[in-house]
């Protein structure tokens, strides 16, 4: 499905913020990402659509590489990547039914997205979306009146709208209660269990990654230290992960 | 048809028909109003014409060049106008805004009476001010400036009163409940904490009263709006195209000099 | 409250990474620089202030026959060369200026913030759109308008174009200023979905500026309508400053003029009558 092949990126040209980091991600799986704070699971997940350029390695999406798609391949390519942020990133001022549309307007033209023109069978499908969600009530809220949990309950059916393969999640729960934590992470185990969509998820509560993940792979200053079935995430092996970095300078900007 | 589905699609009509609405209103707005103003809408495709004319009329020739000195020195003047006025301005409205916002008033009436004050000096338009200022003051730079300060005068006691106004009252009370006294509380309390936003509205009031100063100099017969009046009429082009380029580098450096400070205040 | 244009474009530097110099004694920067611009704010005000008054001049009478004409002004205004019915044509006229220009300007404004905002544009064209606008920005209405009346004859079309020319420039800055304060996220978001740049202007940006455009269009307005009565009265353009000219400066009529100052006041008033509804339907 998505295999990473010797990724490696650094921001300023000097500090490396990946260093030859390799794994896969299978389908019907929820693969999570763990590591302290800094380690680097952001820079991973932006890699894999590209919305961080100029790395090195590959990134093989259905044997595709990723890094090799001109602009308009690229967009494409992206069309059929779901991805869900801590910060929800909803379009505020518009309704829950409106941002749920949106997911659908990659594979449409610019005419279409200008006059929000979509046809019945995508308005139908959004409406099942926020169904799926739980949110069938909701749809012509404005976004910004939301609670966080029905916030990150519409960015995942912004995703499903796209008809992805996979969903990327970056910290998909920092920012929820308790009770939304568990709504959020159901919904995203039910979509690779039932749906057959890989999930990829970062993390940093090893509680919840033990709870709900197939797969672990752990970050440590932007290397891979761990890459295994949850069953083999041991304590000592989650004390490896989050270990204090041997890099000085680096750990001192991760603390801050 | 499924209900939800036709409830999406009366949705988006809604939208689309609001959207529609307004569109058709300003559009016959636009009509209506060039119509009413004999304006005709394809002189816009001409606007490449007043350029050209511009690039070709306007550019300082040998001649021009014996206009520079009489040109810089009342572009300097005029400066020194603008700044003196928005100085001028900013004090007075300094002490009205104090007295007159509501969270630091003595009493509302007052705050109420400032405040009409400032609006109706404010929206006086400039020629009026120009022009009675010229009956009384004759042509030279006091009318001008009285001109200038006047406006000034109005738009920042109304932006000063709003700027302490955000500011709080509970800083102030703050302040009050540690027992320090009307003016401590002033000067310790309020003012370096909103100095910022000031100094930002007198920056900028003195960017725009350089561009307004040669307003009213062309109005009131002074400065270097009357220089660039005396050149454009006499048909003295080149003279006048080294006015505007003067104008332009005295704005954007105003503009340069404004920026830095703001930069150096955030 | 009109904010100062330049003071929502302070550039701020977001710190990327490791900061390496400490901002020393912050506070004191700021300090310092205040000092030093009321300083030298007060020595050029203090040097300029006595040579402004002119050798021989009756500062008494002149300030006597000030006040004499703005009590002729406010207190017994009247009409004696024109017809009430006329003035209000001028002061329509004006009006009509003023939103013409402005329906304009923030049209054209639009796509050139569009061309001028960081989140969407590159770099070159950035820097290219923002300084051409500064220039604009920097000649003043009237010149603009007082040079396209040698092109277009003088009459309506010079005095929309040169007010038009200035209003662009200005909402143009506004208005990629307040995309520049949108933030990224939801423009990279919809970059991750695949979307398309016109798609993206229109869910992303659109939806998020709508407010602040309504707000700064509106201020401009005002801004334009001040304009209209100015370039009427400089240039010669018509409307109510030109009637206001003629009243002042050529019959000396300071009653006349006092009713026209009275219908533009009662204009500005209807003015902030409605940017304060304005102000409160978009606070909720
Ligand atoms: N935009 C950026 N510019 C420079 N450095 C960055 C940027 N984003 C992240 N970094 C650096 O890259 C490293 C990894 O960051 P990130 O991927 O965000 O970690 P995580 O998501 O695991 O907390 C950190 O050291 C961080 O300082
Ligand atoms: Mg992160």
């Amino acid at each position: 499905m998505l295999t990473v092949n010797h990724l490696a990126k650094s921001y300023d040209g000097e500090k490396k913020s990946l260093t030859d980091v390799s794994f896969s991600v299978r389908s019907g799986e929820v693969t999570v990402i763990i590591g302290p704070s800094g380690a680097g699971k952001t820079t991973i997940l932006r890699s894999i659509n590209q919305l961080i350029r100029d790395d090195e390695g590959e990134i093989l999406f259905d044997q595709i590489d990723m890094r090799q798609l001109n602009r308009v391949q690229l967009r494409r390519a992206r069309s059929h990547i779901g991805m869900i942020f801590q910060s929800y990133n909803l379009i505020e001022p518009l309704t829950a039914i409106e941002n749920v549309l949106h997911g659908c307007l990659g594979t449409k033209s610019n005419f279409a997205g200008i006059f929000s023109i979509y046809n019945n069978r995508e308005k139908e499908e959004a409406l099942k979306l926020l169904q799926k969600v739980g949110l069938e009530e909701f749809a012509y809220q404005q976004c910004r009146n939301l609670s966080g949990g029905q916030k990150q309950r519409v960015g995942i059916a912004r995703a499903l709208m796209q008809h992805p393969k996979i969903i990327l999640c970056d910290e998909p729960i920092a920012s929820l209660d308790p009770k939304s934590t568990i709504t959020v992470m159901d919904i995203l185990r039910g979509l690779a269990v039932n749906d057959g969509i890989s999930v990829l998820i970062n993390l940093h509560q090893v509680d919840i990654a033990r709870e709900y993940a197939d797969h672990v792979i752990g970050i440590n200053n932007g290397q891979v230290v761990f890459d295994d079935r949850t069953q083999a995430l041991s304590d000592a092996a989650i004390t490896g992960i989050y270990r204090k970095n041997a890099n000085l300078e680096g750990s001192l900007v991760h603390e801050s | 048809m499924n209900p939800n589905l036709q409830q999406v699609n009366h949705f988006f009509n809604k939208k689309r028909f609001r959207l529609s609405l307004i569109l058709v209103i300003l559009g016959l707005a636009y009509a209506g109003a060039s119509l009413g103003l004999g304006f005709q809408t394809h002189s816009l495709l001409n606007i490449q014409d007043g350029i050209a004319w511009l690039i070709q009329n306007f550019i300082p020739n040998e001649a021009s060049k014996g206009y520079w000195h009489e040109i810089s020195q009342q572009l300097f003047r005029t400066f020194l106008v603008a700044v003196a006025a928005t100085t001028c301005a900013a004090v007075g409205a300094l002490f009205l805004a104090i007295i007159g916002a509501k969270t630091l008033t003595a009493a509302i009436t007052v705050s109420w009476v400032i405040r009409g004050f400032s609006s109706l000096l404010r929206n006086i338009p400039i020629v009026a001010w120009a022009m009675i200022l010229l009956f009384s003051f004759k042509q030279n730079d006091l009318t001008g400036f009285l001109a200038l300060f006047f406006m000034t005068l109005g738009f920042l006691t109304r932006a000063f009163m709003e700027t302490i106004e955000d500011f709080g009252t509970e800083k102030i009370q703050a302040l009050q409940a540690t027992g320090a006294t009307y003016l401590q509380v002033i000067f310790q309390g309020l003012l370096p904490e909103i100095a910022v936003a000031l100094m930002s509205w007198i920056l900028y009031m003195i960017e725009n009263n350089v561009r307004d100063a040669t307003l009213v100099g062309l109005l009131t017969g002074t400065g270097i709006g009357f220089i660039f009046n005396l050149y454009f009429k006499s048909l003295r082009y080149g003279a006048a195209g080294l006015v505007v380029l003067s104008v332009i580098l005295l704005v954007v450096t105003v503009e340069l000099i404004s920026n830095l400070i703001g930069r150096l205040l955030s | 409250m009109i904010k100062p244009e330049n003071q929502i474009s302070l550039p701020t530097q977001v710190p990327t990474g490791p900061r390496l110099t400490i901002p020393l004694r912050f506070r004191d920067r700021r300090r310092i620089t205040i000092m030093l611009t009321l300083l030298v704010l007060a020595y050029i005000t203090l040097i300029t202030l006595p040579t402004m008054i002119p050798s021989h001049f009756k500062l008494g009478a002149a300030l006597m026959s000030f006040t004499e004409n703005i009590k002729i002004m406010f207190l017994q205004p009247h009409l004696t060369n024109t017809t009430f019915l006329t003035l209000l044509g001028a002061l329509g006229q004006s009006i009509l200026l003023a939103f013409l220009t402005t329906l304009l300007g923030s049209v054209l404004a639009f796509f050139f913030a569009l061309a001028s905002t960081r989140r969407l544009a590159p770099t070159p064209l950035v820097l290219g759109i923002q300084s051409l606008m500064a220039v604009i920005r920097a000649i003043p209405t009237v010149l603009w308008v007082l040079i396209y009346s040698v092109v277009f004859g003088l009459g309506a079309d010079a005095a929309v174009v040169g007010i038009t020319f200035h209003s662009v420039a200005y909402l143009t800055k506004v208005y990629a200023d307040s995309m520049d304060e949108l933030s990224p996220d939801s423009i990279e978001t919809m970059q991750a979905m695949g979307l398309k740049k016109g798609t993206i202007i229109r869910q992303a940006v659109i939806p998020y500026l709508v407010s602040s455009y309504f707000s700064w269009t509106f201020i401009r307005f005002e801004i334009n309508f001040a304009d209209a009565i100015a370039v009427g009265a400089a240039a010669g353009a018509g409307g109510i400053g030109y009637q206001l000219f003629m009243s002042s400066s050529f019959y000396f009529n300071f009653h006349e003029v006092g009713v026209m100052v009275y219908m533009i006041l009662a204009f500005a008033l209807v003015l902030e009558i409605i940017s304060y509804r304005l102000r409160s339907v978009t606070n909720q």
